[in-house]
């Protein structure tokens, strides 16, 4: 017979981080994409960080993937580290999934539609307006 | 009148197995065909449409183990945690190998070039986008996955849980598709 001492305590808080931190990982791939794209300078300052996956450079009719390697290199950096922080700090908080469910929603179709050009591509280029960054 | 769950008897059951099986087979074919196209790409082509195509099949049976999630009904754990180990292996293999295919597709008059010089929008609004949506199904399921091993079985006395991975499930269904119907759609103008 199940009593309900033996059911351990569980919290909703490392669900919350582990998805929090693939909210970061997306949002900071839409970012070094949209960085990447001003001018080349910071397109090769985003590659730089690639360079470790095969492929990364290279041309000819095999090619490369450039500059794709370093946004992901940085989306996968900022998803772990960010995970690992959050779940130690959420590992024994209960946080409100109703609420997070809302956020997690909204914030994917935000940055969903940031991949999308013809939407980000005038935010982008006020926001890089206004950096003076050409 | 009598409102009992309805069950399939066996020959029912032999039936959609059957209908499965065929239409499974037929659906692999046409990534299984880029294996036999004459180009020096066709081996890339070939493991990225097949893995992307069984990525969307698990994928899409998911959405059915993830309405009993979001229900709040109880679920067949161990079986779950299968099928959502599968799908993110086979959710990884579609983006290692999209990231190997993705090479060709922007080398020297590859697809890329095609695309530019004659329907540009198509890559700069299509490809630009499919290219990142693509990646998010893998995390997505490496969520999920975590989810169901470190809370284990007393996942399913906490509603509010089961309810956010049966949600997170249909959310990383959706990115698939997204990448699935725009490489389609990049494919058919212009194959590696």
């Amino acid at each position: 017979m199940q009593h309900d001492t033996e059911n351990p305590k569980i919290y909703s808080g490392p669900l919350v981080a582990a998805t929090l931190a693939l909210l970061l990982a997306f949002f900071t791939l839409m970012v070094s994409h949209h960085i990447s794209r001003l001018t080349k300078e910071l397109d090769k300052i985003i590659h730089s960080y690639g360079h470790w996956i095969p492929g990364s450079t290279g041309s000819g009719p095999d090619g490369s993937i450039g500059s794709y390697t370093g946004k992901e290199t940085l989306a996968i950096a900022v998803w772990l580290v960010s995970w690992l922080i959050f779940h130690c700090l959420w590992r024994r908080q209960d946080l409100s999934l109703k609420v997070w469910t809302r956020l997690f929603v909204v914030g994917l179709l935000a940055i969903t539609l940031g991949f999308f050009h013809p939407i980000s591509d005038p935010i982008v280029l006020f926001i890089a307006d206004l950096l003076g960054i050409y | 009148m009598p409102t009992g769950e309805y069950r399939h008897d066996h020959f029912g059951k032999a039936v959609i197995r059957t209908q499965i099986a065929i239409a499974l087979s037929l659906l692999l074919l046409l990534p299984a065909a880029n294996f036999f196209y004459p180009t020096a790409y066709n081996l890339k082509a070939g493991i990225h449409g097949v893995s992307a195509i069984l990525a969307v099949i698990v994928g899409t049976y998911l959405t059915h183990r993830a309405i009993p999630l979001i229900k709040g009904m109880q679920v067949r754990f161990e079986s779950l945690r299968l099928w959502v180990m599968t799908a993110t292996v086979l959710n990884l293999a579609g983006a290692v190998s999209g990231n190997w295919i993705y090479m060709r597709y922007r080398g020297q008059e590859g697809p890329r070039d095609w695309i530019l010089a004659h329907v540009p929008s198509f890559h700069n609004v299509l490809m630009e986008f499919k290219e990142f949506a693509s990646l998010f199904p893998f995390p997505l399921m490496v969520a999920a996955c975590f989810a169901l091993f470190y809370y284990g079985k007393s996942m399913q006395y906490r509603r509010d849980i089961a309810r956010f991975l049966g949600i997170t499930l249909l959310i990383s269904w959706s990115f698939l598709m997204l990448g699935f119907v725009a490489g389609l759609v990049l494919a058919k103008l212009r194959f590696v």
